[in-house]
């Protein structure tokens, strides 16, 4: 689908009338500064000097209806599209692999509103979500949604994957938050989700935009709920027995209460946990969580929370683990104390009930650890829910091959035997990361014949295939 | 081609998107390229081979060097390390962007952004500078922009040393720091003659302290001068901590005047790199100020567009501006008050008839 040279400069011209010619770029840095995501495949291309896919053109609309005439634009000539947020993705799912335009949201970035009475705020979809969190700060209000990369990413990044937020065991993930969504798709026609979420006006609309990845359109306004902040949010720690007492002991609080943190981290994260809380190694499970709200619950709900915990002989660690922890919790995605080359890494979400949580665990572990030499495979659960919670596991190999097409087909060996167990044990392929130019692949192997309903969409809202094409697995 | 610190930060940065939520250039354009992590990307695939310069160093251009991604950075990384050397770079490769090329000539043919003889630079001070001693105890340093764009401020801050009976006094050949051009082109030899040439100047006044107008001066006295082998035997103090002092010894009487709401604008240089976010707020509580913050404020402070920026894209610092104008007028308030004569000058930019910008010196000085 690559454009011919021949028509660049006929596109280009259409482009700047649609979006003014300030907001369309060729320039080659600026190709450059949209090639690479957080795939660690993508900045492998750029560790090694490779020359990386890159699109032909930068378009940055400031309305939906720019987004809506630059989409009819490349419908009528079949560009691909790539939508941008801010470009942290971990999937390789803003990455323009064949050419055409990468639509870079960021002009889009205003509060539309913030509707004090029913506490809600709208804004486009290209607002990095820091900046609508601190306009709803500035009127006392959290939209409780945050994840590490909440500096480094867009609106529309964070429902185009369904993504989630450390609070999200008392305050839902992104599709819990998200009201309504506006999405533009290629014939150029704007849609909108009903106004509020729970209806019986049929299948919401908003549950088919948000996750789609940018496949089916772009979105490009959206509303959330508003919190008020808490008035207190304590920490607490324990050390439990085992992986098993710690998950049967969470179920049991999320029966009674929600907690806003709970992580949960297996043995081989506890050890070195433990070390550094007691000075001590010791086997087990730690469990970090914080409950919030107001004074008066918040006291109730520890108490029941100590009664939960003696049930299941887990031992007290005190606060101190969990307020440090939650001062420096972003500490770990900074430069130095992130993974990082030469080291090949992957984070494989995955998300079960609570009888297949364990065997997910195990079985992904087994995986990757029992067949490919020298891979390590670590994990904690956290975002929980009254019928499971998430395993958020990583495996990290620290001398991966040099050869960067060998470190390819390894790196995905071991996703394809990571994800292949999760599926197999109760498992989805991915819990919040999504599934981008990664996963794709496995979406089949997930859904069987329930693809037809995403290739039935796809085929209706982009008959043409332009948006963000080789993503999602349709 | 770049120094060891500034490979190690282009490496830490390329691949880190952290900090982009804080950058004021990026935040006003959209633009991914306004981000350090571009920068540093695109640093990092030039030097392993994929050529990008001509287009590259036109983004170098566009970054205020504010800081505030390297305030943000738990990893202690300052993207403007690599974005100075890049700067360097330009100009000795003949890859200056068409933009900045005339600024640079004219800095580099006249010690100043504005294309002014040396000569010129006290001009519009007249007498508030007439009639000074040779040498006092106080030697007070005016800065480029404040004689030449601002003059009213340095006026107003002369004023108050006289009421307080400061002896002082301000060298009319005042040489150019090198604060801007450091900005500009990085620290090559040139800059560091300049810096050279102020210092000298300092030591042969005698003074015992240097009272520095303009924060950008005073950051690159204070932070850069000992790491470029201009030591300084006088003390650098800023002007807002010095007048501060003065308040609190009882040499300065203000009458608490009715400013209404008012809120105030940390200088970058100020309040994140010299860490001086009180003595401000200090000023403006004697003049009876009803201080309103803006959710970004102290060292979180979002920079207005800077001098150095508005030389070259006045365009991009005016769009800075406003959204830091936009900011101001969330908070209610009519009047906003600064402390640095480039931010004032922008932020004039910015505003609209609903929000008038104010010196804090000018300020305090109708109430003195």
């Amino acid at each position: 689908m690559q454009i011919q040279s021949f028509m660049i400069d006929m596109v280009r011209s259409e482009l700047e009338d649609a979006v003014g010619a300030e907001n369309v770029s060729i320039r080659r840095s600026d190709k450059v500064a949209h090639c690479i995501d957080y795939f660690w495949l993508a900045r492998l291309w750029a560790d090694r000097g490779l020359e990386p896919p890159m699109p032909d053109f930068i378009v940055s609309p400031g309305s939906t209806e720019e987004v809506s005439k630059v989409l009819v634009i490349a419908n009528y000539y079949k560009i691909p599209v790539f939508p941008w947020g801010g470009g942290a993705g971990s999937q390789g799912g803003a990455l323009a692999v064949c050419g055409g335009i990468m639509l870079d949201m960021k002009r889009m970035d205003k509060v539309l509103e913030i509707d004090e009475q029913s506490r809600t705020i709208t804004a486009q979809c290209g607002i990095v979500f820091q900046q609508l969190e601190w306009a709803a700060n500035e009127r006392g209000y959290s939209l409780m949604h945050y994840p590490s990369s909440l500096t480094c990413s867009t609106v529309g990044g964070f429902l185009a994957h369904n993504g989630i937020g450390v609070l999200s065991t008392k305050y839902g993930k992104i599709d819990d938050q998200c009201l309504n969504v506006e999405m533009v798709i290629p014939n150029g026609q704007v849609l909108r989700s009903a106004p509020v979420p729970k209806h019986s006006s049929g299948p919401d609309l908003k549950h088919i935009f948000i996750g789609s990845e940018g496949t089916l359109g772009v979105m490009t306004k959206a509303t959330f709920k508003l919190f008020e902040m808490p008035e207190v949010r304590r920490f607490h720690a324990y050390l439990f027995q085992d992986i098993a007492s710690g998950i049967a002991a969470a179920r049991d609080m999320l029966q009674k209460f929600k907690p806003s943190i709970i992580r949960l981290y297996d043995e081989a994260e506890t050890v070195s946990i433990i070390k550094k809380i007691l000075g001590v190694e010791k086997q087990g499970a730690f469990m970090n969580l914080a409950l919030e709200g107001e004074d008066e619950v918040v006291a109730i709900e520890e108490r029941k929370m100590r009664e939960i915990c003696a049930k299941y002989h887990a031992m007290d660690l005190g606060s101190d683990y969990g307020e440090k922890w939650w001062d420096s919790r972003i500490k770990f995605f900074y430069p130095d104390y992130a993974l990082d080359f030469p080291k090949m890494f992957g984070t494989m979400d995955t998300v079960a009930t609570y009888k297949d949580i364990e065997k997910v665990y195990w079985a992904m572990k087994h995986a990757v650890e029992d067949h490919f030499e020298g891979v390590r495979f670590i994990a904690h659960f956290s975002h929980w829910y009254e019928w499971g919670c998430m395993c958020y596991d990583r495996f990290i190999m620290d001398q991966p091959p040099k050869d960067p097409e060998e470190a390819l087909r390894l790196h995905n060996q071991i996703w394809n035997a990571g994800v292949r167990a999760a599926i197999a044990n109760g498992g989805a392929v991915n819990d919040h990361h999504g599934v981008g130019m990664k996963l794709g692949r496995l979406m089949k192997e997930q859904y069987g014949p329930g693809m037809v309903v995403f290739e039935g969409l796809k085929k209706a809202l982009d008959p043409n295939g332009i948006m963000n094409p080789y993503k999602l697995g349709i | 081609m770049f120094s060891e610190k500034a490979d190690k930060t282009v490496n830490a940065c390329r691949f880190c998107w952290m900090c982009r939520h804080i950058c004021p250039v990026g935040l006003a354009t959209g633009k991914e390229s306004n981000t350090p992590r571009a920068k540093a990307l695109m640093i990092s695939m030039t030097e392993k081979g994929i050529d990008l310069k001509q287009d590259m160093m036109e983004d170098m251009y566009e970054c205020c060097l504010c800081n505030a991604c390297a305030h943000d950075c738990q990893s202690g990384y300052e993207p403007a390390v690599f974005i100075r050397e890049a700067r360097t770079c330009a100009v000795a490769n003949g890859l200056l962007p068409a933009k900045a090329q005339p600024v640079v000539d004219r800095l580099l043919a006249d010690g100043n952004l504005f294309g002014e003889s040396p000569e010129s630079k006290f001009d519009a001070l007249g007498d508030s500078i007439a009639g000074l001693p040779e040498t006092a105890p106080v030697l007070v340093y005016i800065g480029e922009t404040a004689a030449r764009r601002a003059p009213r401020i340095a006026k107003a801050f002369l004023n108050l040393l006289r009421k307080a009976g400061v002896e002082f006094t301000v060298r009319k050949d005042e040489a150019p720091c090198g604060a801007e051009s450091y900005d500009l082109i990085g620290l090559v030899s040139e800059v560091q003659d300049e810096a050279k040439a102020c210092a000298a100047q300092i030591a042969a006044s005698g003074a015992r302290t240097v009272v520095v107008l303009d924060p950008a001066c005073a950051r690159v006295m204070k932070q850069e001068y000992p790491v470029w082998g201009c030591q300084l035997q006088a003390e650098v103090v800023t002007a807002t901590v010095f007048v501060a002092q003065l308040l609190r010894e009882g040499r300065l009487h203000p009458q608490k005047k009715e400013l209404g709401p008012v809120t105030f604008q940390d200088p970058c240089r100020l309040a994140r790199d010299l860490e001086e976010t009180e003595p401000a707020r200090e000023i403006l509580r004697a003049m009876g100020a009803d201080l309103r913050e803006m959710f970004l404020h102290g060292q979180m402070t979002k920079c207005c567009g800077n001098e150095i920026l508005n030389s070259h894209s006045p365009h991009l610092a005016e769009r800075i501006a406003k959204a830091r104008a936009a900011d101001a007028k969330r908070t209610g308030v009519k009047l906003l008050v600064t402390a640095c004569p480039g931010c004032r000058d922008i932020l004039e930019k910015g505003a609209d008839e609903a929000l008038a910008v104010e010196d804090l010196f000018v300020l305090l000085d109708r109430c003195c």
